[in-house]
């Protein structure tokens, strides 16, 4: 029995291997199961090759091993490029028709059990596009999984396509799941022991997460230009539009999104954009509208492979800097990555929050491996009470009709001044890109200019008191001291949890929120001495870059990645 | 309906065009337009883009967003989408609306929110001093065409119907009573109004004078279905000896924000935060 399994599909584009891990992962999950489903599809490869990779596991987990134990395959292309990923033991699904594979044909000891899908789905005719259906039922078996589970499963994830095509789906999913019991009734080695059901689960991507939050926050309008891997982002605020009453609107560039959040949040609700790198890049000049017109504003910027178009469905976490350091002129802002998908949910929620309280831009640094990776994790996540706070902003009764209102005050200690919505009787004012007055108008006054610019950036000193220190994880007294931020915390984790194994204790440094830079709490934590090692998804290891710049610590020792795969921990390890 | 006057729109800063310029036609008949619509500084926005016309917040008291260059437009689709009952008018120049914003321009059109786009045509980027905009006329020559301009001009007119717009106008910013009425009917037209406003830089344009302009144009009169897009394209590519001012094109059409289902309720920016379904949307991932 298992304490934990991954099992990899692969085949065609189009062939539903996506929904079949996230109906794997949901079958075991909702037994209690840990789950992890990640996915790749290199577009260069003809025929557009598609992989699923999920763990399940009894006891929670940070990402995924190099392990493969089960390879389940919907053509011979997935078994000719993955065929060396499996363990020794591993199991191969693979259809007969397609090549006749024998443990011959592999380096390790492999057990080859053949199911006959083209045959399965020409005799029940329906659609070969069903056949990983088939191989769902088979590997649900080979699990030591529950039918009943999968059939559930199976029923709400067709819900909308009518109980026609929930019927055959089951059917054919039992014709794999019986397959299996009848031809392969003693392959028991991969069966998962029993977990413990504590509450449910979600399976979602850290962009359905997103959503979640900003949903929570009050978010009311967001304009997305589509973009990998921020798409489901749109997927689900377009969903649920209308039962939650908020407006999505696809805009004609990304350019137009940024202004259009702008103006939204602007005329009076949280608004937000969602974008990846190259899109980021055509929203830079209203970034800096925002700054100077003191807009809050969310921004998700899902990070890819660059630069260019790069390699773009393939992750990285190269726009630190970039975000850092986005748009003309001085003004503050503040940037946030989340580690993992509940950190998302709760990150997108503080963002909205910390937006309107300081009236700024702040960011969400997520990438392709969070975004399209489906996480498991527990409701009660999602359900703490959320209050909101809209900041500073004027009641109505406040304000003196047929006069303007100093949107701009200056003698507010924060720099954060109360603004008025158009529409409000007296709260007229210009909301101006040019350098202003207390009202909004135009001024070029050197005193003037100055004060403003003093405003604006005296918000950095009152962000201090609310920046949030890295989650610190491990050992504190460990001799190994891993500094890292964003999605490679999991495979960090995880790499620790492998050490711990092995005697080894470690300890690491996750940060979320990077700026303003936790410079303080950065030295005291690196005070202690002993191996600091940074651990990166981008070429330059931009974050030990950060921590010099503010606090003089120079990391000698770093393990970057940007092969657009994320780490797996052994790799980690190998490098220590 | 309250008494709104014109002079309710000072500021107390005078303008700071040129004398002469073309905009301050513009500006008396948008304030006359608006007090005759009884909408006051306080139930009203102005987006404005980045051009000498764009400067006209500082001496036009209602609600403005003076934003990026070009980018009046998303800036106020979004401003109506998030409170509908407000008018919203973006104040564009030919270089900025046809320019910088030329897309924006052709899917607001498409979008048919319900907004009013001034368009100051002048033919040339006036602010930067005197290059040739993208309505320039061929042969004109400017600073950045000495040689005169070689590229066939963008018709405002033209793209505005071709991209799907409902209200389709022109006016002369020599007469302003002329023009008070235009606005006055783009701006109650429900749907996205384009006036393209021939505005005399009288700075930079030596040869599209007010005399010019006084000696070739003419009001389109009865005669003119304006409910003909073939004809309304026929008249927009008049331009010569005579040309046409009037409203060229209207139409009937829901829009955007009708047709958008969260503003069924009211204006976005008046509804409550509501999360009560937020249990539902957890399940679907269970
Ligand atoms: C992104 C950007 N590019 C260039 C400019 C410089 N610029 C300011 S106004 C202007 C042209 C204005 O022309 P038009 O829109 O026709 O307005 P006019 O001045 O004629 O009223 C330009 C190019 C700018 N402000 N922003
Ligand atoms: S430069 Fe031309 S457009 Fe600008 S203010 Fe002077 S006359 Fe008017």
């Amino acid at each position: 029995m298992m304490s934990s399994v991954t099992w990899k599909i692969g085949g065609e584009a189009g062939f539903g291997i996506m929904s079949s891990g996230t109906m794997l992962a949901k079958t075991f999950s909702r037994q209690g199961y840990k789950t992890l489903a990640t996915n790749e599809y290199p577009s260069l490869i003809r025929g557009g090759h598609n992989v699923i990779t999920v763990r399940i596991a009894v006891e929670e987990f940070y990402s995924l091993r190099k392990d493969v134990h089960i390879l389940a395959t919907l053509n011979k292309q997935t078994v000719d490029l993955h065929k060396d990923e499996l363990n020794d033991d591993g199991i191969l699904l693979f259809d007969p028709a397609d090549f006749d594979w024998k443990p011959e044909h592999f380096s390790r000891h492999v057990v080859c059990i053949p199911i006959p899908l083209k045959e399965m789905v020409r005799v029940k005719s329906v659609d070969p596009v069903m056949r990983n259906t088939i191989v769902l039922g088979a590997s649900v078996a080979l699990l030591g999984g529950v039918f009943e589970n999968l059939k559930t499963v199976i029923a709400d994830q067709f819900q909308k396509k009518g109980e026609k095509v929930i019927a055959y789906n089951a059917e054919l999913a039992w014709m794999g799941f019986d397959h299996i019991k009848k031809t392969a009734g003693d392959v028991r080695h991969f069966y998962l022991k029993n977990a413990e059901k504590r509450e449910d689960q979600l399976i979602l991507n850290a962009s359905e997460a997103l959503g979640l939050g900003a949903v929570r926050a009050g978010m009311k309008f967001s304009a997305i230009y589509p973009m990998t891997p921020i798409n489901s982002v749109i997927t689900f605020l377009a969903d649920h539009a209308k039962e939650l009453g908020i407006v999505y609107k696809q805009p004609e560039d990304e350019i137009a999104g940024m202004n259009m959040a702008i103006g939204a949040a602007y005329a009076g609700i949280r608004s937000m954009v969602a974008t990846s790198g190259g899109g980021f890049a055509l929203m830079v000049e209203a970034l800096s509208l925002a700054g100077m017109q003191e807009i809050p504003v969310v921004i998700d910027l899902g990070m890819r492979v660059g630069p260019a178009t790069g390699m773009p469905t393939w992750t990285e976490s190269g726009e630190l800097r970039f975000v850092i350091h986005a748009g003309h002129g001085e003004f503050p802002r503040i940037v946030l990555a989340p580690g993992s998908c509940e950190e998302c949910f709760r990150l997108t929620i503080h963002a909205f929050h910390l937006a309107e309280k300081y009236q700024i831009p702040v960011f969400i640094l997520t990438d392709k491996y969070l975004n399209e990776s489906q996480w498991c994790v527990p409701k009660s996540m999602f359900t703490k009470p959320v209050s909101i706070d809209r900041g500073k902003v004027v009641k109505e009764e406040e304000l003196t009709p047929g006069q303007m209102f100093k949107r701009y005050r200056l003698d507010v200690e924060d720099g954060v001044s109360p603004r008025s919505f158009p529409g409000m009787k007296g709260g007229i004012y210009f909301n101006n890109s040019y350098e202003h007055d207390e009202f909004g108008l135009v001024t070029e006054d050197p005193d003037m200019r100055k004060r403003m610019v003093d405003k604006r950036l005296r918000k950095f000193q009152a962000i201090q008191k609310d920046i949030m220190s890295p989650q610190v994880f491990g050992d504190d007294n460990a001799d190994i001291t891993f500094v890292t931020w964003g999605s490679t915390t999991g495979p960090v984790r995880e790499a620790m949890t492998m050490l711990e194994h092995q005697g080894m204790h470690t300890r690491c440094i996750q940060y979320f929120w990077l700026y303003p830079f936790p410079s303080e709490e950065t030295k005291s934590l690196l005070a202690k001495g002993g191996r600091i090692i940074d651990v990166e998804q981008n070429a330059t290891a931009q974050l030990a870059g950060l921590i010099r710049e503010y606090t003089g610590i120079d990391i000698q020792e770093k393990i970057v990645k940007y092969n657009g795969r994320p780490f797996f921990p052994e790799e980690i390890i190998e490098r220590l | 309906m309250t008494t709104v006057r014109s002079s309710s729109f000072m500021t107390g800063k005078m303008p700071t065009w040129c004398p002469g310029c073309g905009d301050f036609g513009i500006w008396t008949s948008l304030k006359d337009a608006l007090a005759g619509l009884g909408i006051s500084g306080d139930d009203g926005v102005c987006v404005y883009g980045v051009g000498c016309h764009g400067n006209m917040y500082n001496w036009m008291k209602i609600y403005g967003f003076a934003g990026l260059h070009g980018r009046t437009l998303p800036v106020a689709q979004a401003i109506k989408l998030v409170n509908h009952e407000l008018p919203v008018i973006c104040i564009s120049g030919d270089g900025d609306g046809l320019g910088e914003g030329g897309n924006h321009f052709i899917h607001a059109a498409k979008r048919n929110p319900d907004i009013t786009v001034i368009i100051h045509d002048n033919q040339v980027y006036g602010l930067t001093t005197g290059q040739a905009s993208p309505s320039a006329k061929k042969g004109f020559v400017t600073k950045s065409t000495p040689e005169g301009v070689t590229d066939a001009p963008i018709n405002p007119l033209a793209l505005a119907l071709t991209a799907g717009a409902t209200f389709v106008a022109r006016g002369f910013s020599g007469d302003t009573q002329g023009l008070t009425e235009l606005l006055k009917r783009a701006i109650q037209h429900k749907g996205f109004s384009l006036v393209d406003v021939l505005q005399p830089c009288v700075t930079f344009d030596k040869v599209h004078t007010y005399m010019w302009y006084r000696e070739r144009v003419y009001y389109l009169d009865t005669s003119h279905d304006a409910s003909d897009k073939v004809k309304a394209f026929e008249k927009a590519y008049e331009w010569g000896d005579k040309i046409p001012l009037g409203v060229f094109y209207e139409e009937d059409r829901p829009t955007a924000e009708e047709l958008e289902p969260a503003l069924k309720c009211g204006p976005l920016a008046k509804q409550p935060i509501d999360s009560s379904c937020f249990d539902a949307l957890l399940e679907e991932f269970i």
